[in-house]
């Protein structure tokens, strides 16, 4: 007899704390993909059923909530995480219990848990041709601003090595704010800015204090057609919080942006509007968290158990044909092959893309030394 | 391969008596590496954040280095007698390897923390840790040693000059007088050029 039982998942997105904007909207990605299988008749005829835990943005309550899941909830695959420092603090309980984690972000690279699939980017998937495109467009001079912890300072690390490699290059200035950082927090490093004249800015502020770089930015009067901020982490989410006025002309590198205009997109976008209207805004963390759940549910229609050591073999080298394009999970590495792309915000709060990737760039997460110029991740630019 | 019936290593059997302090915070994987180290059956003692200085008493120290925590610089610390040091990463971009280096530990541990390889870790660290030391006493004592020689070499041509002798008999000359003043004949030789630097320069 077929076995109609549901499959229960764990999902941990903060909707809560300094970075509930945008892990709600990895959370409604998550959703929109788990209501696509539901309504498609489900796992061979099993529903899959979220079980959420809201970690409010703090890396001892993803340890503590990862462990509920497993241990009271019996849950064998959890969907979650943005920031690296929550990631660190699943990986010991999935480990310990041999749980998968699916973790929808990009991150600063170094890591391989044979109990994780990351279907983020990785730095050499976003770091070298944003900063490909900045050296070429705008200049060689540099000011880092980040939140202060481990992502930014790697991210920044790659950002000063490539743009040393232009004639000239330098790195004209680097500054921390806390995680929590507020307007005020912004005021005398814009006012630097001002003084050092760099030829762009490169922004990992995460969370919700991006809208206030970005908003300190705009009240100093500095003009983003000069001297844009570039980003990784500044998505449609956080250029929505700003305000679309506020974050025009600055520039960012994701494999997705919700521009993208192929009708696979439009249809998703679409579906996701129809089922949960307009309140969360699609971004590539969003994107993520959706197709990272067709890529299980695909595999476990494969292996019919959820159990990791069933379901990795089916996951590694799978492809699904997500919104921003056929992606595929490398198997010697767990991440995914994506596409990047380079955007610059608009008038409407969406991004024109300006460059992209024809092909998928394969992740390569223990690259140490990134080099400008390196035809396997030159982007087009879109006719 | 024949196991090699040896007795154990000093390395091994001074493990029941090593005061570690371990620079962790008190989360769980604090509690495994303490409830390890005692399994093994060293005096641990945990303490967050790093101190400044390098404590005082301990042959083992362990350190969480992290991202968020600035690793403390213990250079002037370093002497012949401070302690085995051991990191513990969580994160192995260049960024945290980069601290790790800094630091010129003699041993690395992965995070989380598991029993098994800690006590490996832990005296293949204090191996590296001996020999490094032992190599730099060596190295302390053959640079006496040949600026010893080179003392040597310089009284003998002073006195080669000042009394018109040859080598061997300048050589015999220093060798007497080392022998009647009790001393060796580098610190005699020593005391010739010092003497000669400050009567005829």
């Amino acid at each position: 007899m077929a076995d109609h039982s549901p499959i229960h998942v764990g999902l941990l997105f903060s909707k809560t704390g300094d970075i509930s904007t945008i892990e709600t909207s990895q959370l409604m990605g998550t959703l929109l993909a788990i209501d696509e299988v539901n309504a498609a008749g489900g796992i061979d005829g099993r529903e899959i059923i979220p079980i959420h835990y809201d970690p409010q943005s703090s890396p001892g309550l993803y340890r503590v909530l990862a462990e509920r899941l497993v241990l009271e909830d019996r849950i064998n695959v959890i969907f979650g995480c943005y920031m690296s420092s929550t990631r660190k603090a699943v990986i010991p309980i999935i480990e310990k219990w041999n749980r998968l984690l699916f973790y929808p972000t990009l991150y600063e690279g170094f890591e391989c848990s044979s109990n994780i699939v990351y279907t983020g980017a990785a730095p050499n998937q976003n770091s070298v041709q944003l900063a490909e495109f900045m050296t070429a467009s705008y200049g060689v001079r540099v000011y880092l601003i980040g939140s202060d912890y481990i992502y930014p300072y790697e991210s920044n690390r790659i950002m000063t090595d490539l743009v040393l490699q232009r004639r000239g290059g330098e790195k004209v200035g680097e500054r921390y704010v806390p995680l929590n950082a507020v307007h005020d927090d912004f005021k005398s490093i814009i006012a630097d800015v001002k003084d050092k004249q760099p030829d762009f800015i490169f922004s990992t502020v995460v969370g919700n204090s991006t809208k206030c770089l970005y908003q300190a930015y705009a009240d100093a009067g500095l003009n983003p057609r000069t001297m844009p901020i570039a980003s990784l982490t500044t998505l449609e989410a956080e250029i929505a919080q700003m305000g679309a006025d506020v974050g025009a002309g600055h520039v960012s590198a994701a494999p997705y942006f919700q521009s993208i205009a192929t009708p696979r997109n439009l249809e998703s976008l679409e579906e996701f509007k129809r089922r949960f209207g307009s309140d969360v805004i699609p971004n590539a963390g969003w994107e993520a968290a959706y197709f990272q759940v067709h890529l299980f549910a695909n595999a476990m229609r494969l292996s019919g158990s959820d159990a990791i050591d069933a379901l990795m073999p089916n996951l590694l080298g799978s492809e699904f044909d997500a919104p921003q394009g056929r992606v595929r999970i490398d198997p010697s590495n767990h991440h995914t092959c994506l596409y990047p792309r380079i955007g610059i915000a608009n008038g409407s709060g969406q991004f024109t893309i300006v460059r992209q990737a024809i092909r998928a760039v394969h992740p390569d997460p223990y690259l140490i030394t990134h080099s400008l110029g390196d035809w396997t991740i030159s982007l087009d630019t879109p006719k | 391969m024949v196991v090699q019936k040896n007795t154990t290593s000093e390395l091994l059997r001074s493990l029941r008596t090593l005061s570690v302090a371990a620079f962790h915070p008190a989360d769980e994987d604090g509690e495994e590496l303490l409830r390890q180290l005692r399994r093994i059956g060293c005096h641990a003692q945990a303490f967050w954040p790093p101190a400044p200085r390098l404590p005082e008493g301990a042959d083992v120290v362990f350190i969480a280095v992290r991202p968020d925590t600035a690793v403390p610089n213990w250079s002037e610390d370093r002497d012949a007698r401070a302690p085995t040091i051991i990191a513990i990463v969580n994160y192995e971009n260049p960024t945290i390897v980069d601290m790790v280096v800094k630091l010129e530990v003699h041993g690395i541990v992965a995070s989380p923390i598991r029993p098994f390889g800690l006590l490996s870790a832990l005296v293949v660290a204090r191996q590296i840790r001996n020999s490094r030391a032992a190599m730099t006493r060596q190295v302390q004592r053959l640079e006496s040693k040949l600026a010893g020689v080179r003392h040597v070499a310089e009284a003998k041509a002073i006195l080669m000059r000042a009394r018109n002798v040859s080598e061997p008999d300048a050589y015999q000359i220093i060798r007497d007088q080392a022998m009647a003043k009790r001393t060796t004949v580098e610190h005699m030789a020593y005391a010739i050029v010092s003497a000669n630097d400050i009567l005829f320069r």
